[in-house]
């Protein structure tokens, strides 16, 4: 029973892993700490997945399971920061399908995000994700109303850290 | 264009620029261990019964205790301990009905709210033990001073020289201070535990609990 338990969570954990990776994207900013993390939200996602019921998508269980862990759960790994990999890790945006002004405002568009605090990282990975705000206010445990009024300050943030 | 739409675009371009993970990869990733806020702060809050449960055993085992256990205080001691006990049993009780609580799986404020939680039940009974720490210690003194033949004749002398308020005053003092001494450490450990444990998750909770008082 429980391999079978664990192979269905491997395979649906292979399919969807982009979701883990993405959440690792925002909340981390060097290889390292990004695997850490990918490895903190899989144990998270294992040991909560006995009480996975089916009824919700699993894909949307892994979105909550796996914010909760990069903004609750999760200790920050004690390793040293290198700041070359961001470069070579985060915007690996491949050059024919950018110009180069457009591959300029990516890069600092990741930065910008990344000055973003925590629960304001969680609003825009939602955002980015397409999801609507009453599944964003019941991810974070906020009312819809606060969500939405929060997202906008969010993009006048994001302004104001581009165009200062 | 809105910079987030830009971003948004890039976004879902970029599913195939991560490095996959394999299933064999995945197989060990959950066989290892988690390092989550909430495992340590599991063993810490188990230590922490563990300290004062066994600090009281140990205190009975000294020297002074023994002397102590000649008087006649059985009428204060016994219940005293028997009270020490039953708030140790509810305190463990509530700790873990909370700690069942937490669920990754919840919405981030009320996950926060349940670990939260969870930890001040053991703020909680450690502020329940240096309280009754220093009522024992006034219990003890008390006691000493009624029954101690050695400290009963200390005070008739120094009442002989008119200066029983200096001695009651002194003894006391000390007393206090080495318990301040001890306050003052066990608080320091506290701060230093939790600051670095939960300060991310203060700092979020915060945030989160600002969203809903601004509006």
């Amino acid at each position: 029973m429980d391999k079978e338990l664990e192979h269905s969570f491997v395979a649906l954990l292979e399919e969807h892993q982009n979701i883990v990776h993405k959440v690792c994207r925002l909340y981390t900013n060097h290889r390292e700490a990004h695997n850490d993390l990918f490895q903190e939200i899989t144990i998270q996602l294992w040991k909560a997945y006995p009480k996975f019921r089916g009824d919700a998508k699993f894909s949307t269980w892994m979105y909550r399971v796996g914010l909760n862990t990069a903004i609750t759960l999760y200790r920050k790994s004690k390793r040293t920061v290198n700041t070359y990999e961001l470069e070579t890790f985060q915007f690996k945006i491949k050059a024919e399908e950018y110009d180069d002004t457009e591959e300029q405002q990516l890069k600092l568009l990741y930065q910008a995000v990344h000055q973003l605090n925590d629960i304001e990282k969680a609003l825009v990975f939602l955002y980015l994700e397409e999801k609507d705000y009453r599944e964003i206010s019941e991810t974070l445990g906020i009312s819809e109303v606060n969500a939405r009024v929060k997202m906008n300050r969010i993009k006048n943030k994001l302004k104001t850290i581009l165009n200062p | 264009m809105d910079e987030l739409e830009l971003l948004k675009k890039h976004w879902k371009q970029q599913d195939t620029e991560y490095p996959h993970v394999s299933a064999n990869d995945i197989y060990k990733m959950i066989l290892k261990r988690s390092s989550s806020i909430v495992k340590w702060i599991f063993i810490i809050s188990l230590l922490e019964f563990a300290l004062w449960t066994g600090l009281s055993f140990f205190l009975k085992d000294t020297k002074n205790a023994q002397h102590f256990d000649k008087m006649d205080s059985d009428y204060l001691l016994i219940p005293l301990t028997v009270i020490g006990y039953v708030i140790l049993a509810y305190f463990f009780y509530l700790f873990y009905k909370n700690f069942r609580r937490i669920s990754v799986t919840d919405s981030a404020k009320i996950l926060m709210e349940n670990i939260l939680r969870t930890r001040r039940t053991v703020k909680n009974y450690v502020i329940f033990n240096l309280v009754f720490m220093v009522v024992s210690a006034m219990v003890v003194l008390y006691i000493e001073f009624d029954q101690d033949t050695a400290l009963i004749q200390k005070t008739q002398a120094a009442a002989a020289n008119g200066e029983v308020f200096m001695f009651y005053a002194k003894t006391i003092l000390i007393v206090a201070g080495v318990l301040a001494v001890f306050v003052g450490i066990l608080l320091f450990f506290y701060w230093l535990i939790y600051g670095l444990l939960l300060r991310k998750l203060n700092r979020n909770y915060r945030e989160l609990k600002k969203l809903e008082m601004e509006s």
